[in-house]
Order: C-alpha cells, then structure tokens, then sequence
C-alpha cells in the first residue's frame, strides 16, 4: 500500500502537480487518464523519486520514505517502473533482458519462462532485441517488469504499439497481478480497456487528481444510468425537452449526447426510446456513462 | 546530397567533441608557440665566437708547425687540411663580422661541403662532426652529423643562390614557415592525423542513438558514407586554422620567413642534396597529408561499416598511426619493401626531405609511391565500403 | 552486489569492445615481439661502440697532453682518457667472449664516471656521458650480477626478459590504453536510463560492481599479455626469472625480474581502478566519453608539460600514471629534480582512489542520471 501525501511540483512557476494526496491500496489497479502533458509522468516520476517533489511525500507501507539513499533502494526494492522501450540493449537478447531484471530484483527464476509463455514471446525471445520490432520491445518491457515482480508497479503507456490481441493479453495478465495482491499503475489512452479492469480511474487536471467517481457519481454503479445518442440535432434536442422536461440531456464536445436516466423505471425508459426511434435515430446505447464520455466531457470542453 | 552535407555538416561543427579537438589543437599550438619554439637550440647555429675560437686555435697551430720527417702524420693530416678549411671559417667570420648574410651564407655553404668531406671521408678517429651529435646512447651519431652536414651545404647554397630576405633567424630556422617546415619534420603529421582520426571515429557510429530519424532519408548508404567521409575531410584540414594561431605567434615573435626559401631534398640513388623552395614543400605536404586524410577516412568508414564500434574504428586508426614502429630499423630497407606499406608514409615531412630514405637506406620512400600506395589503399577501402554498403542486407546504423 | 555483477556479466560478454580491447593487446605484444628482434635491442657491442665514440668525442674537447698520473692534463681529461681505455677493453672482452674483465670494467666505469661528476668543467662535456642517475642504475646492476655471478649475455626475447621488457613499455602507455577502454563507461549506460534509474541498487554499489566487472576485463587482459608471450619459452627459451634489473625507488637497487614484475602488476592494477573511477566521475560530470578521454589524456600529460608542477604537488597522482619513468628516475634529471618514489606514488594512488570513492558515494546518484 502507498500512500502519496501533498505531493506538490513546480516547474519554472507552474504546478504540475499540485497538492496531490492519495492512497494506494494492495490489489488494486489504478488507471490514470489525462492528455499529454498534464503531469502523468511527472507523478511516476516523483513516485520513483527520480523527481524530487518542491512539497510532501510518499509513504511505502506505513513506514518507508525518500529520506535517504538507503530507503530509496529499499523501495526501488518494493516498486518498479517500466522500463522505456528505447532504452533496451540492442545487442543482447530479451531473454537476457529478462535475467537481468530477474537478478536484480531477486525473484523467481521460474517466472521468466512463465512470463515468456504467457505473453506468447518464446519465437523471439532468444534473439537480440535490436531485430524486434516495436510491438515486441514494448511487450518484452511488460515483461521485464512483470518479471521483476515487485509489490507495486508503474507502467506508464503500456499499451502503447500493441495489437488488440496482445492488449487483451495484458489486460488479463494485470488482472492476474492484482489478485496476487500487487497494486497496479497504469498509465493509457485505451480508456474502453482501462475501463474494464481498473478498479479506480484517475483524471489529472491542473495538477489534480481527481477520481473519476467525484465528477460522475454514477459512474461505477452497475444499472442503466445513461442513454447515450449519437447524431442529434438541436432541433431534436429541443423538441425532446418539451416532451421530457425532467429530464438531464447533454452533448458533448465528442459529438455524442448523454440523457440522464437514472432512476427511471421500464415505462419511462421506453418513452424515450419510442420518441428516439420516432425521429428516426438510430445508434441507440441503454446503459452508463462511458470513460470516453467522462474524458471527453471533462477534456474537451470550451 | 546538399541539404544532408549541410546537415552533416552542422551536427560535425555542433559536436562536443569536435570542438574540444579544436580547443586542444589551439592550446598545443600556442604552448608552442609560447613556451617551445623560443626554446629551440638548433646544433648548427650562427655561433660567431664559435667560429673564431676554431679558427684561432687552428692559424696558430699552422703558423708555428714545422713539418719535418720525424712529424706525426696526424700532424702532417693536419697541416695538409686545415689551410682550406680555415680560409672559409674565415670567409664566414669576416662575413658575419660585416653583417653580409649574402656572402655568409656562400662561405657557409663551401664550410660544411669540405668540413663534410674531411671527417666523413678521412675523418676516421680523429675528426668529428659538431659534438652535440655524439651523445651519450647515440649509436649513429656519425650518420647524423653527415645528414646535417650535407643538408646544411645544401641550405646554405640555397640561401646564397636565392633572393629571399636573409637573417640569423632564417639561418637557424626560426622564423614561422621553416618553424613548419621542421614540425612537418618531427610530429605534426602525427597530430593532424590524430585529430582526423578522432574526426572520424563517430561519424557513422553516433547516428545509432537516431535510427529512426536518419534511416528514411531519401539517400542510399554508400551517398551518406561519401558525404560523412567529405565532412570529415573538411573538418580534418580545419585542424589547420587553430595551429596557424601559432605559426602567427611565432611569425610575430621570429619573422615569417618567406615561400622562396630552400628546402634541401636528400636524394638517396646519388647521395646528394639538392634544393626546392619551402613554398613547394609545404605544398607537397600538404598533398601527402590530404592523402593521409583520404586513408584514414575511407580506413574509418569501413571499420565503421563492418566492426560497428568506436572503441574499435579507434584501435583501428591508431594501430596505423604507430605500425611503424615494428618495422622501423636504421638499414632496413635493404631487408623490407618499406614502400608498399602506407605505414611508411607516416613521418610525411622526412619522406618528403629524403630523411626517411636516408634512414631506411632505400630508395624508393618517393612523393609518388607515397601517392600511389595511400591512393591504392583509400581506393580499396572505399570499394569494400562500397560493396558492403551495397549489400542488400547491410543495414547502416 | 551479486546480482549487478551479474547483469554487468550478461552485458560485457554481449560487448563487442571486450573483443576487439583483447585483439588490440594480442596484437601490441606480437608486434613488440617483432620490434625486439627489429631493433636489435641488447646487443652490447652496438651500444660500446657508440659509447666509445661518444667519450672520444668528449675528449676532443681536450688538447691530446700527457693522460697518466703525473702529467699535466686536468683531472676531468685523465677520467676521461681512462674511461676510454675501460670502453675499448669491455669492447675486446665482448668480441673475445671473456665476461668476468667485461663486468670489472663495467664497475670500474661507473666508480670513475661517479668520480667525474665532480670534477671541474664537467658541464661542457656531460651530454657525452651518462647521466648521474643512468650511472647508478649501471653500478647496482653491475656489482648485483658481479656478486652473484649471473651470465652477462641474455637472450632479450627470452620468455622472462621479453616480459620485464614489455611490462617497461606498459608502464607508459597503460594508462592512455585504460583510459580509451574506459572513456565510455556510463555513457553507455546514459542511453538506458530507464532501465538502470530504477534498480533497487544504490549508486555506489552499481559503481563499485562496474569497477569490479571492468577490473575482471583488465585482469583477462593482464593474463593476456602472459599467455600471448607464452610461445617465447618454446622459441627462445625460459630466460631468468631473478635475471637483476636497476631501478630506482627512494634508493638505487636492483629487482630480479619477478619483483619488477610483481610491482608492475600492482601498479598497473591500481592504475586501472584509479582511471575507471575517473571515467565514471568525469562521465557523470561531462556526459560525453571524448570529453572525458581528452581531460583523462591532458592530465596525463599536463605534469609533463609543466614539470615544475611536480615539485609543487608531489601528490599529484598524475605524476604517476608513468610508472616506468618513476622507476627509471626519469623525474630526478629535470631542472629541478623530483624525488619521486614508487612506494609512494602506490600510496597517492590508493588515496586518490578512496577519495573518488567517497566522492561517487556522496555526490552520485543513480535517480538522477539524465538521458543522452
């Protein structure tokens, strides 16, 4: 479990991360969506203390911090950030990759193997990564930090490169990681797959974290909340205001328009559907709000 | 190609390294400048109590000498040898007395041609060259005193012959040009060779750290190779600028001497000297040296090409740099071909005087095997570095 | 520890500057090989030649007087007369095979040479004779092979002497070949941040395993350089391992062979440790391995070019990067001539190493190594 408490950085004047306290339990993946340049990796990065934050700190398991040389290698010990894929060596092999993080952290040597298999490297692994193409750094990455199997790890962009089926792949491998009680990082753009296995999303903005769960109360709550709409013209929008007054409607910067249903019963719901299918729409989606929504909702406005 | 030699051409001005070569080359050469060439203390100097004193002693020794049948016949060598010898010391010391360069430098010249003739032919035991050559652990100090001998009658029938503006700083060879002439002597060479080295030695290697910025210009290889080693030539012979600070130095403090002044050349087939103007040389220097560089570029670019290591391209190049050295003897020309190797070529100042002959005892050390070995050698380089960057499955970086 | 010895085990045997580091030292101790039998080296009567030649030049100098006891010529002259006599009879003696009135010579000499020094109007003719120093080192060595009755003549390309040879050589260039196989120690490193930033290791420790994995390289090359003259004892023979050679370290002495050896090895060892933890500093510092090689080379030379420096810091380690030249005395002929010892240049070494130790302890860390 870490806990990050005031966490605050200031580059040339400007908080890139501001006052940023959170709790990060055992057996939990952590998903963090935010564009570009909103402090992602200056997060991580304080976090390995590869920064050193202008305010707070984190706090390993109740009792470690970045006080003194010692303590970081004992952390570093307990957490693990993955490695970039630029940063491979290009003359010696992934497998070899894979023993030296292996040996460094002190792990299982029969996880390699196990890695391997799992993540379907066995026909590359022997030959020397500067012949991989990106997919495959990027996956033998994944690997080397599941490999180092520390308590918590940080992969930033982990999907990046990858094929939908390797992304599937992953996705499962995390979930495995987080019922073998390791807390999980993840940093990505894919907010459809980040959405399916993390237990807690993220947004960063302005130097805040906020929990997604903060600006969407309903978010994770597992019954229809949300009609969601696409092509809907302000003509329509209007005249669906008359017929359903109380009703929350919302279009967003991403062209999709959100009708708030929550609470409604069977009755009302097929009201609104009927008068949708009237005005001949046709993409019609019964359920909640969508990370997508959120993001858009809260990146992309004005 | 333009815009990739230019661009070449920025990341080569932009190096660190580059610029630190230029940085030392600056420092070395105003070091010497300062603190080495006023230090220079030539053996054959315009030493006018030198003179005198032999002179002296020797007309007292033929004015009061009675030759009769009972003489020692050193005593009679002697007296047989010195009368002539001491009309041009004394040609030399009138001359100097009247500050008449012109007609030092003719007394000069006949000075050592006889002084030459004495000691080397008869010399034998008794008579020596100037002693500083006879230096402890100098096992040839009478080869040395010969060569400077000659080469000194040489330089000084130039000096009387010619028109150039002479002065005791020309005689001892102090002013700026001939302060060049005799580094291109002794480790110049080695130095430009060096930096060019040291030019080269990343020139392919460093764009690894880019592959994907660099590999999909619209240029193949061997062009990027060509245009890389055409940097490299151009930055090598930049070396020049931060050492002429120094020549500029030694030029102020000294004169600069001018392009007409003699250069004695050593030809080994007639053991003979014979002149050629500074201008001349410097220039056959500069061509040798060009081709110097060429070698060592188109060396580079092939290690670069096949061994893909700077630690390796540096081995490589230094291992030319001091060959040499293995084969080097006094005499061993007659035993070795010395010049089919492009080793030999090294000391590109003495090849070009005829010292390296002289010292080798061979013949063939000449201007044009030079150009004809190094040019053969940068040619086969260049055409293994082009097949293999021709290969289909080579990959550059 | 164990762990990053073994990843530096994994990256150094993928390395391909290993390979061509140990071609390089294959190939300098073949062709120093050749040298030796080019050059000729230690043939005496070469080298008696020239030194006869050298004295009479010296006495040229002299108008030719009475040489013996009693006549009128000055004692510098009669020294040198005698000297001359001694050079002609150690010249006969070589040519007629008879060593024990060669080695008599020899001792007698250098006692008149010693003597000589002294006299009046030495100066005009010292550059003919050997220094003060090179005459001691001939004495010591001399009377050792007089007393112990060693052979005079050996066979330079003989296993052990061909080594103290070689190690000679090594003792001046060891450094500059250590810092070009060093320059680049953590640039390569720089360009894999990400992996190495995050090691659960502490810097010092990630410096200390890089020393110790580039010193196991250093150690395969110091074996090498055996193993590669190892073929001498098939072709010219085993030579004399306690064969005397002079040096000089506080007194003039001599060491057999495997005590020079001995000596170099450690130097050497020392050196190499000194030059990876600068390289490791100046990386840090420089972030580029020619810059760091270029301040590695002009330190080396920097008390060369400045000798004066040396009388100013003695404990400049850098005055003992050439240890040949310490052990030749090389430093005690300059203007103003540095005692400097080989005992002691161990101890600044050793210093100098702790302190860079202290220092990549202290003020390097590996969180915060940038990328280039």
């Amino acid at each position: 479990m870490m806990e990050l408490k005031n966490i605050g950085v200031r580059f040339s004047g400007r908080d890139v991360l501001k006052d940023v306290s959170v709790m990060f339990h055992s057996g939990e993946i952590i998903g963090l969506v935010a564009p570009n340049g909103t402090g992602k990796s200056t997060l991580m990065n304080v976090i390995m203390n590869y920064i050193n934050p202008n305010s707070g700190k984190v706090i390993l398991n109740d009792e470690l911090e970045y006080t003194n040389k010692k303590n970081e290698v004992k952390i570093h010990q307990l957490v693990s950030m993955m490695p970039d894929q630029s940063d491979l060596y290009n003359q010696i092999s992934g497998k070899e990759h894979l023993k030296i993080y292996s040996s460094m952290w002190n792990s299982q040597p029969k996880l390699i193997d196990e890695t391997i298999k799992e993540l379907g490297m066995s026909s590359y692994i022997n030959k020397n990564t500067g012949t991989y193409s990106l997919g495959m750094r990027q996956r033998l990455c994944f690997a080397m930090q599941i490999v180092s199997d520390t308590q918590v790890m940080l992969m930033d962009e982990v999907m990046n490169g990858l094929d939908p089926t390797h992304v599937e792949l992953i996705s499962q491998i995390l979930v495995k990681k987080k019922s073998e009680g390791k807390t999980v990082i993840v940093a990505s753009h894919l907010l459809e797959n980040l959405e399916k296995y993390a237990d807690r999303i993220f947004f960063m903005k302005n130097g805040e974290l906020i929990q997604v769960n903060d600006i969407s109360p309903g978010f994770d709550v597992r019954e229809i909340t949300t009609v969601r709409v696409t092509d809907v013209t302000d003509t329509l929008k209007e005249n669906f205001l008359k017929e359903f007054p109380k009703t929350n409607v919302q279009t967003l910067p991403n062209g999709t328009t959100l009708i708030d249903v929550q609470g409604y019963g069977s009755g009302e719901l097929g009201n609104v559907l009927a008068f949708l299918k009237a005005n001949h729409i046709t993409e019609v989606n019964f359920g909640k709000v969508t990370l997508g929504d959120l993001y858009s909702m809260y990146y992309q406005e004005g | 190609m333009w815009p990739y030699y230019k661009f070449e051409f920025y990341q080569f001005i932009t190096n660190k390294k580059n610029i630190a070569i230029y940085v030392l080359l600056l420092f070395f050469s105003c070091y010497y400048a300062l603190k080495i060439a006023p230090t220079y203390d030539p053996i054959e100097k315009v030493d006018e109590s030198e003179i005198e004193a032999r002179f002296l002693t020797r007309e007292e020794f033929l004015n009061t000498v009675v030759i009769n049948d009972g003489t020692h016949h050193f005593t009679r060598f002697a007296a047989a040898i010195f009368p002539e010898w001491n009309v041009y010391d004394k040609g030399r010391l009138d001359a100097i007395k009247q500050n008449d360069l012109k007609e030092y430098a003719e007394a000069t010249n006949k000075w050592y041609g006889y002084s030459d003739k004495m000691i080397f032919t008869r010399g034998n035991g008794v008579l020596f060259y100037h002693p500083r050559y006879y230096t402890f652990g100098n096992n040839y100090a009478t080869m040395d005193g010969h060569y400077a001998y000659l080469y000194s009658a040489s330089r000084y029938k130039g000096y009387a012959e010619g028109n150039s503006k002479l002065s005791i700083n020309v005689f001892e060879e102090r002013t700026a040009l001939q302060t060049l002439q005799r580094l291109l002597h002794s480790y110049l060479p080695f130095i430009l060779i060096v930096s060019c080295i040291f030019f080269t030695v990343d020139i392919v290697l460093k764009d690894r750290r880019y592959p994907t910025l660099l590999q999909g210009l619209p240029l193949s290889d061997w062009k990027k190779l060509i245009v890389k080693g055409a940097v490299s030539l151009i930055g090598s012979i930049g070396a020049l600028v931060p050492l002429s600070v120094g020549l500029l130095i030694i030029g102020i403090q000294s004169g600069f001497g001018d392009f007409n002044l003699p250069v004695p050349i050593y030809f080994s087939a007639e053991k003979t000297f014979s002149n050629i103007l500074l201008g001349e040389y410097i220039l056959q220097n500069m061509l040798i040296m060009i081709f110097w560089f060429l070698f060592m570029i188109s060396l580079l670019l092939l290690a670069s090409v096949t061994l893909k290591n700077e630690f390796a391209n540096l081995l490589v190049g230094c291992a030319f740099v001091i060959g040499e050295l293995t084969y080097f003897g006094r005499g061993n020309g007659i035993f070795w071909d010395v010049q089919w190797y492009p080793t030999s070529y090294v000391q590109v100042g003495q090849v070009l005087s005829g010292y390296r002959n002289y010292l080798y005892n061979s013949e063939a050390l000449t201007i044009v095997n030079g150009l004809f070995v190094m040019g053969l050698c940068t040619g086969i380089f260049l055409f293994f570095t082009f097949l293999i960057s021709n290969h289909r499955k080579f990959k550059l970086l | 520890m164990w762990n990053i010895l073994k990843t530096f085990f994994i990256l150094e045997k993928s390395n391909k500057k290993n390979i061509f580091a140990f071609i390089f030292v294959g190939a300098f101790v073949l062709s120093l090989m050749f040298f030796v039998k080019t050059e000729d080296l230690g043939n005496p009567i070469k080298e008696k030649s020239g030194e006869f030649q050298s004295v009479s030049s010296a006495l040229s100098k002299f108008q030719n007087v009475d040489a013996t006891d009693r006549g009128n010529g000055s004692d510098l002259y009669k020294n040198l007369v005698l000297q001359q006599r001694l050079i002609s009879t150690q010249s006969m003696s070589l040519k007629m095979d008879r060593p024990e009135l060669f080695l008599d010579a020899a001792i007698e000499l250098a006692r008149l040479r010693a003597n000589s020094f002294d006299l009046e109007g030495f100066d005009g003719v010292a550059s003919y004779l050997p220094s003060r120093i090179e005459n001691e080192f001939d004495r010591v060595f001399y009377q050792y092979i007089k007393k112990t009755g060693l052979s005079l003549t050996t066979n330079s390309l003989s296993f052990y002497q061909f080594l103290a040879y070689l190690f000679g050589i090594l003792g001046s260039v060891w450094f500059i070949f250590i810092s070009i196989y060093s320059c680049g120690i953590m640039i390569e490193d720089f360009r894999h941040t990400s992996l190495i930033k995050g090691y659960p290791i502490s810097f010092d420790k990630y410096v200390l395993g890089k020393c110790i994995s580039s010193m196991l390289i250093v150690g395969v090359i110091l074996l090498e350089l055996f193993v590669c003259s190892l073929p001498l004892i098939y072709f010219q023979g085993l030579g004399n391992p306690s064969y005397p050679i002079a040096i000089f370290d506080g007194v003039f002495k001599v060491y057999p062979i495997y005590k020079f050896l001995g000596l170099s090895i450690l130097y050497m060892i020392l050196i190499a440790i000194f030059t990876i933890l600068l390289s490791v500093i100046l990386n840090v510092l420089l972030k580029n391995m020619y810059l760091t090689l270029f301040v590695e080379l002009l330190l080396f030379i920097l008390p060369m070019l400045f000798p004066n420096m040396m009388n100013l810091v003695p404990f400049n380690p850098f005055n003992y990067m050439n240890f040949t030249s310490i052990l030749n005395g090389q430093t005690l002929e300059f203007e103003n001539p540095v005692d400097l010892n080989s005992t002691h240049g161990l101890i600044y070494i050793g210093m100098s190493i702790a302190i860079m130790v202290v220092a990549v302890k202290y003020f390097l860390t590996t969180g915060k190594l940038k990328k280039i």
